[in-house]
């Protein structure tokens, strides 16, 4: 939600706003309303890896209330756990999930005409499930696109650890949990299989969280795309600057600030506005 | 609905959950008979039921309850095979403990 609508001031209100882009503000503000008044919004559908004590200790704010977790909208969730019990019925099977934080019926239909296309785990095999988080009667349950059964058992770990970061990242700002995670991912040689900065932006995380990704963004960049990024910084209004004005505040050759320019474009923390030669700072 | 949690410990936990159902991930060091000697982050006596198969220097998980004398008696157990992150099993008993409310309440 807030993800959306950060992006959306960027990108349109900045250069729509006033006069100039009325045409390209009306048509674009009037997709986005439509996708909105159609009550689903693209944020909902982020894949979120859960333990099944989140779903369960999910509350409806009010009846009907769309599925939230730590706040944010969640529809979409990844879980494993240990097949418990399994109950047949015409064209669905129903699990009985428990991966030790609590236990989750999880619903998976399929074919009737097909038989073999019936899922089938002996119990107590670990799965792997994709999902819908769904409530029907008061009772929470998933419906399932996908089952797998968990060939390799330290992916139950790493699911755990998946979903507390996740957690942590929407609760305390993705600063905070990438503080944390730090280590692990330099590790993987930055290879982070996350969005950059798409959970702190969504779970309202705060300036701190977003500065955060920020300046570990930055902090992949070269001296002199980091000198630029200051300058942009304390440039005033929206326009951003241009490039000899950038040239003569940083004391940069031109063919520098381009080439430093295009790194911070490339991490998504400035955008070009009037020309290709004019940046601004992405400001979340 | 609550009462289904079955929190991950190791054995430096065994303590604080005398009487209740665990889940516990090591290193099978021994077996003998209906015991097993298993590793994780320090020794537990584990009192096997009739479907374990469990195989000596494999990764076992078991679910059981921790008996005063801090043994496991053992409800249900899983073989793992060889190629189990004891570290990072032990990691995570470590974060559940530090994050309870998305996993087992104390």
């Amino acid at each position: 939600m807030t993800s959306y609508g950060g992006y959306q001031r960027t990108g349109y209100g900045a250069q729509g706003g006033d006069d100039g882009g009325g045409f390209m503000s009306a048509s674009q503000q009037g997709s986005q309303g439509g996708s909105g008044s159609g009550q689903r919004n693209s944020g909902d559908d982020t894949l979120r890896p859960v333990t099944i004590k989140q779903l369960i200790d999910w509350k409806e704010a009010f009846p009907n209330a769309d599925p939230a977790i730590d706040g944010l909208p969640t529809s979409q969730v990844t879980l494993i756990g240990q097949v418990r019990s399994a109950a047949q019925q015409a064209v669905n099977v129903t699990f009985r999930i428990d991966d030790g934080t609590g236990q989750i019926e999880v619903k998976k239909w399929f074919d009737a005409d097909k038989p073999h296309s019936m899922p089938h785990f002996d119990t107590d095999t670990y799965v792997r499930i994709y999902g819908r988080l769904q409530t029907y009667n008061g009772k929470h349950h998933v419906l399932a696109h996908s089952i797998r059964a968990i060939v390799d058992f330290n992916e139950v770990n790493y699911h755990l650890l998946e979903a507390t970061y996740v957690h942590l990242a929407l609760t305390r700002g993705a600063g905070a949990a990438s503080g944390n995670a730090g280590q692990q991912q330099q590790g993987d040689g930055d290879d982070s299989m996350f969005v950059d900065g798409g959970y702190g932006a969504g779970g309202g995380g705060g300036e701190g969280g977003t500065s955060g990704s920020v300046q570990a963004r930055l902090a992949l960049c070269s001296k002199n795309a980091r000198t630029i990024f200051s300058c942009l910084a304390n440039a005033p209004g929206t326009d951003g600057m241009h490039l000899t004005r950038v040239a003569s505040a940083t004391g940069l050759s031109p063919k520098d600030v381009m080439a430093g320019a295009e790194e911070l474009v490339a991490q998504g923390v400035i955008y070009t506005t009037q020309d290709d030669e004019t940046w601004a700072i992405l400001d979340f | 609905m609550e009462a289904t949690a079955t929190p991950r410990i190791t054995c430096a936990y065994l303590n604080s959950y005398v009487g209740r159902n665990v889940i516990i991930v090591g290193k099978v060091i021994q077996l003998r008979g209906e015991e097993a000697l298993i590793d994780a982050d320090g020794n537990i006596t584990a009192h096997l039921n009739r479907e374990a198969h469990l195989l000596a220097g494999n990764g076992a998980q078991i679910i059981g309850k921790v008996n005063p004398d801090l043994s496991i008696k053992v409800l249900s157990s899983l073989d793992l095979g060889t190629s189990v992150d004891y570290n990072l099993a032990n990691t995570v008993v470590e974060i559940s403990h530090q994050h309870r409310d998305i996993f087992a309440d104390n």
